[in-house]
């Protein structure tokens, strides 16, 4: 009666999760934890923090079927790897985004070139340790700092990189505020962070209307393998500036935005399992991603104290570093940095034009690359 | 088109070169954007003529 009853709970304990569990679980149930915790007490990126770690937790209880094929959660990883939720994504930030700043000061675009030196470095360091260049080139696209352009890019030349590449990616978006200031601080000197800008000139309608069509159109033209990506973001755009659609620039920026974002980030958290996740291969590619960012921050506060060498009217080089992209985040730490140094700058809608280049900046990047490792 | 080498080379090769077209392009966006505002001389639009809605 004992033995039949002891069969019983063994039989019934190895249909439950405990039985499967191992100490990878823990490592990642504790990752998944302190996302949560830097989203909800340190107010870290919330919106993309909770679901990437709440998933992670989710998938790393043995049984948990979510993850699996039929799954909620693989319906939601289904949507990133067709690549239809990037493009989504894209659709909304454009609903919600004014191109102002970066149309009314157009010399700045050159930062979102200039800030993208870690996607390079990061590439060339992978390959050095061993990654093809496929997967180097999907590595180095996180140094973009820009989460759909860097799913985009990995699902066309490394989909199997997904999971660490998508957190490196938006994890670092994330602690943008804690690695750039140090940077940024260490390569301008008081002088150049105290610089005034002046102030921009109003953007008129009729060129708020034509930049997302022209943006298109040369985007379609010239950059085939991402132009679903900025395309969408333009589309957004368009239904955000000609001002009679405003239900669906609401719908695509708020509503739509929100649900897609709930599906993103569930399908990356969904990737963390501890078995796939935990690797020495995930460990180098979150240290190259950190890597990107770092150079990326540098060169883009060194291009603009290069401009400042021959421009006239000499710009803030803090706003260098909002050119690796991440809209609005880089921005922000560009307009903290300096409002820290001198509480009478506010740089932020100057650091939002280097901010939007930086966008199309990824986006020629990953385009470029794509073309050059010949993938459509 | 020869493929580029999956060697360092090729890295290195596939780097200089995305970062030079990178400026370049982007460049020439900034271009088309320093004479957008030429549309202004032609054509205005006012707010509230949108705004009267659908």
């Amino acid at each position: 009666m004992v033995d039949q009853l002891l069969s019983l709970f063994d039989s019934l304990l190895k249909q439950t999760g405990l039985a499967h569990l191992y100490w990878g679980n823990f490592v990642m149930l504790a990752v998944g934890g302190i996302m949560i915790y830097l989203a909800v007490m340190k107010k870290c990126e919330p919106f993309l923090l909770i679901g990437i770690g709440f998933a992670c937790i989710v998938v790393n209880i043995p049984g948990s079927d979510l993850a699996l094929p039929g799954g909620l959660f693989d319906y939601a990883y289904k949507g990133v790897s067709l690549l239809i939720v990037p493009p989504l994504i894209f659709l909304g930030v454009g609903a919600i985004t004014d191109f102002g700043p970066m149309i009314a000061n157009p010399k700045l675009v050159l930062l979102g070139a200039g800030a993208h030196l870690g996607i390079f470095v990061a590439l060339i360091l992978a390959k050095l340790i061993g990654f093809s260049l496929s997967e180097a080139g999907a590595i180095g696209i996180i140094g973009g700092a820009d989460g759909p352009m860097a799913i985009f890019v990995t699902m066309k030349l490394a989909p199997h990189l997904l999971s660490p590449i998508s957190v490196a990616a938006y994890s670092y978006m994330a602690l943008m505020p804690i690695i750039q200031p140090p940077i940024m601080r260490l390569l301008t000197t008081k002088a150049e962070r105290n610089i005034q800008m002046a102030q921009l000139r109003k953007v008129s309608r009729l060129e708020k209307i034509i930049f997302p069509v022209l943006i298109a159109v040369i985007v379609n033209l010239f950059f085939p393998p991402v132009a679903p990506l900025v395309t969408m973001l333009m589309l957004g755009n368009l239904f955000r500036e000609v001002l009679i659609v405003g239900r669906l620039a609401e719908t695509a920026g708020g509503t739509l935005l929100n649900v897609v974002t709930i599906v993103l980030t569930v399908a990356i958290g969904s990737t963390m399992s501890a078995k796939t996740f935990l690797t020495m291969q995930t460990v180098e590619i979150v240290g190259l991603g950190l890597i990107a960012f770092v150079f990326g921050t540098a060169s883009g506060v060194v291009t603009a104290k290069i401009m400042n060498l021959f421009l006239k009217t000499k710009i803030n080089p803090l706003i260098g570093s909002a050119g690796i992209a991440s809209v609005p985040i880089a921005a922000r730490v560009s307009h903290i940095v300096a409002n820290k140094e001198n509480p009478k700058l506010f740089l932020i809608y100057h650091a939002m034009g280097p901010n939007l280049a930086g966008v199309f900046g990824t986006a020629i990047s990953g385009g470029i690359l794509l073309a050059l490792l010949g993938v459509k | 088109m020869t493929p580029i080498p999956d060697n360092i080379h090729g890295a290195i090769l596939i780097s200089i070169i995305d970062f030079v077209l990178s400026f370049v392009i982007i460049s020439g966006i900034g271009v088309v954007l320093a004479i957008l505002p030429v549309v202004n001389r032609y054509w205005t639009i006012d707010d509230k003529d949108l705004k009267g809605g659908h």
